[in-house]
């Protein structure tokens, strides 16, 4: 019936804090097509990472559905590479070890001599060539990303589920590991693309990476619109940000991003 | 480094000071020895020597320079308080020429009470540490019981190890065994606390990462949860290690018939103080020696930390 690689259906979640539960996501419904990079955006407190945490496994709705290929998702798996904001690899196990052990985890096929080839191999595809025997806290933050994404990928997974993976990361940086990022889901069109979803709250980062992207607004979490991005691939940011069109849409974006603010400032509900 | 930094140095100074001093005529009604801590001075001179050839990090060159200027300072005063000017009681104090006379003479012997006293604490500490640690692991992570845990762990570990030593006599058949559990049990409790309160203290956010890599259960504890806590771990181990000494030498003065413990008690019985002095000093080292080693394991294992 559906085509979508991901079908998400009235998801609700509940928080339980301090004895009280409130509402961190009411009824949010989309699909994410096979082979797209959508961008989930939205304030902070918007629920947008609880969401990538039911994608990931790691908290059961208390309502709704996720459907993955048509099933029923039930806790985690290793059909999805997960990158983290922090701490996505283990810090007592070196770069190459790092990988080593996804590959372990998701590619029972591969045999234990290939893991190191295959780890050196991603490490060079995010250009780590040479720092595999280095431990995370030996890299700086940019790199540890690095590494997460090369083992994500080294994965091999048919989803990647990225939870605010450059928000940690100094502009400069996080300017090249968003064109890396690019250019590796890019790819050169050998190659099937990877189903994304991309939490952020940076609005330049989803109109730069995805597909489509879903804005969210908070208490609850509803999702306010799903906007399709108009630019072609592949794309390249210096051409994309001197045209008229990108402006155009950034303000639309931000302007979906920031209308629940603005309608409870008319109300008088909120002080900033 | 010049050779100038290498080699002039205030160490060896005090090392000619040494050997001047014992020019000087003994006044000691006892024997002193002088020929053994001129030995002595001259074996640890030219080794101090051959390293600072090798040495490379100028720190590790003046750290090892400064210890062995100060051995050389305590074997200068003592040997003026005793064997040169006799100000101390001579049967309390003997020369330091005469300690290292009857460290040399005693040697085996010593070396058998060494053997026998770290072959205890090794096995009592061992096995506390092959028990307390997965324990700790899986109490602190299933059910997360840890809090309830915790102060039952508070309770038993605030015993004193040292006064389950009669009951212990009652308990077990040689003293060889009670010495082992009684270490066992200094060594058990701060182990098994420092375990759970790692597991407790896991980053949740290390945790999530093992859960989405599908880690199955055993994978969890041992590949996620016991490299997390590892320092946490180590805590507990020194502190089991530095009381399994304490409550060692305690337990072999009270009945042993070997060990270290055992030697110094002995001797003193006898007012043999020499052998007494000799005893401590070994004591000393040995503790020291095993300390360093502990600690070198422990920097390898948690290289990973900066």
């Amino acid at each position: 019936m559906t085509t979508n690689k991901i079908e998400i259906k009235d998801l609700t979640v509940n928080y339980i804090e301090n004895k009280r539960s409130f509402n961190a996501l009411h009824d949010v419904s989309f699909g994410v097509g096979r082979g797209e990079f959508v961008s989930v955006i939205g304030a902070s407190g918007c629920g947008k990472s609880t969401l990538l945490s039911v994608l990931e496994g790691l908290y059961t709705p208390a309502g709704g559905s996720v459907q993955i290929d048509g099933k029923e998702l039930h806790g985690t798996g290793t059909e999805r590479g997960v990158v983290f904001q922090h701490y996505s690899l283990f810090p007592w196990m070196t770069t190459r070890k790092n990988i080593e052990f996804g590959i372990k985890q998701s590619r029972h096929d591969v045999k234990r001599s290939e893991r190191a080839k295959i780890a050196d191999e991603f490490l060079s595809k995010v250009g780590l060539t040479g720092f595999g025997s280095k431990y995370p806290s030996q890299l700086s933050g940019g790199m540890q990303q690095r590494a997460a994404i090369a083992r994500a990928l080294a994965m091999n997974t048919e989803i990647l589920l990225m939870d605010e993976p450059f928000s940690a990361i100094d502009a400069k940086n996080r300017v090249i590991l968003q064109e890396l990022l690019l250019k590796l889901w890019e790819g050169d069109g050998s190659e099937d693309r990877k189903t994304v979803v991309f939490v952020t709250h940076d609005i330049d980062e989803a109109i730069l990476l995805s597909d489509k992207i879903v804005v969210l607004t908070a208490h609850p979490g509803t999702v306010n619109e799903v906007v399709n991005v108009p630019f072609e691939r592949p794309r390249r940011r210096e051409d994309l940000v001197k045209t008229d069109e990108y402006g155009k849409f950034r303000n639309r974006l931000l302007s979906l991003l920031y209308s629940d603010i603005a309608e409870r400032i008319g109300g008088d509900e909120v002080v900033l | 480094m010049t050779v100038k930094k290498r080699y002039l140095r205030v160490t060896h100074l005090l090392f000619i000071v040494l050997l001047l001093i014992q020019l000087l005529p003994d006044r000691s009604t006892k024997e002193v020895f002088t020929s053994s801590l001129v030995t002595f001075a001259v074996g640890l001179e030219v080794i101090v020597l051959a390293i600072s050839a090798f040495i490379k990090k100028e720190e590790g060159l003046a750290l090892l320079l400064d210890i062995t200027g100060f051995v050389f300072v305590i074997l200068a005063v003592w040997s003026l308080a005793t064997a040169k000017y006799n100000v101390l009681n001579d049967m309390l104090f003997p020369a330091p020429g005469k300690v290292i006379h009857q460290f040399v003479e005693d040697k085996d012997k010593i070396w058998v009470n060494i053997v026998s006293s770290l072959g205890t604490t090794l096995k009592g500490f061992l096995l506390a540490v092959a028990v307390a640690v997965p324990l700790g692991l899986f109490i602190g992570w299933s059910a997360r019981i840890g809090g309830a845990a915790t102060y039952i762990t508070k309770f038993f570990s605030s015993i004193p190890p040292i006064v389950y030593i009669p009951y212990g006599i009652a308990l077990l058949p040689t003293f060889k065994s009670v010495s082992v559990f009684v270490i066992f049990l200094a060594t058990f409790w701060p182990v098994f606390a420092g375990t759970m309160s790692g597991v407790l203290g896991v980053d949740k956010k290390i945790i999530d990462s093992a859960k989405v890599l599908n880690v199955s259960k055993p994978e969890m504890l041992f590949s996620v949860i016991l490299p997390a806590s590892l320092q946490q771990i180590f805590l507990g181990c020194n502190q089991g290690l530095s009381v399994s000494f304490i409550l060692l030498t305690s337990a072999e003065m009270i009945g042993a018939r070997d060990g270290m413990g055992y030697y110094v008690k002995y001797y003193s019985d006898f007012g043999d103080y020499t052998r007494t002095i000799t005893g401590l000093l070994v004591i000393g080292f040995v503790v020291i020696g095993v300390t360093f080693l502990f600690n070198k394991l422990q920097n390898r294992l948690l290289r990973w930390k900066r």
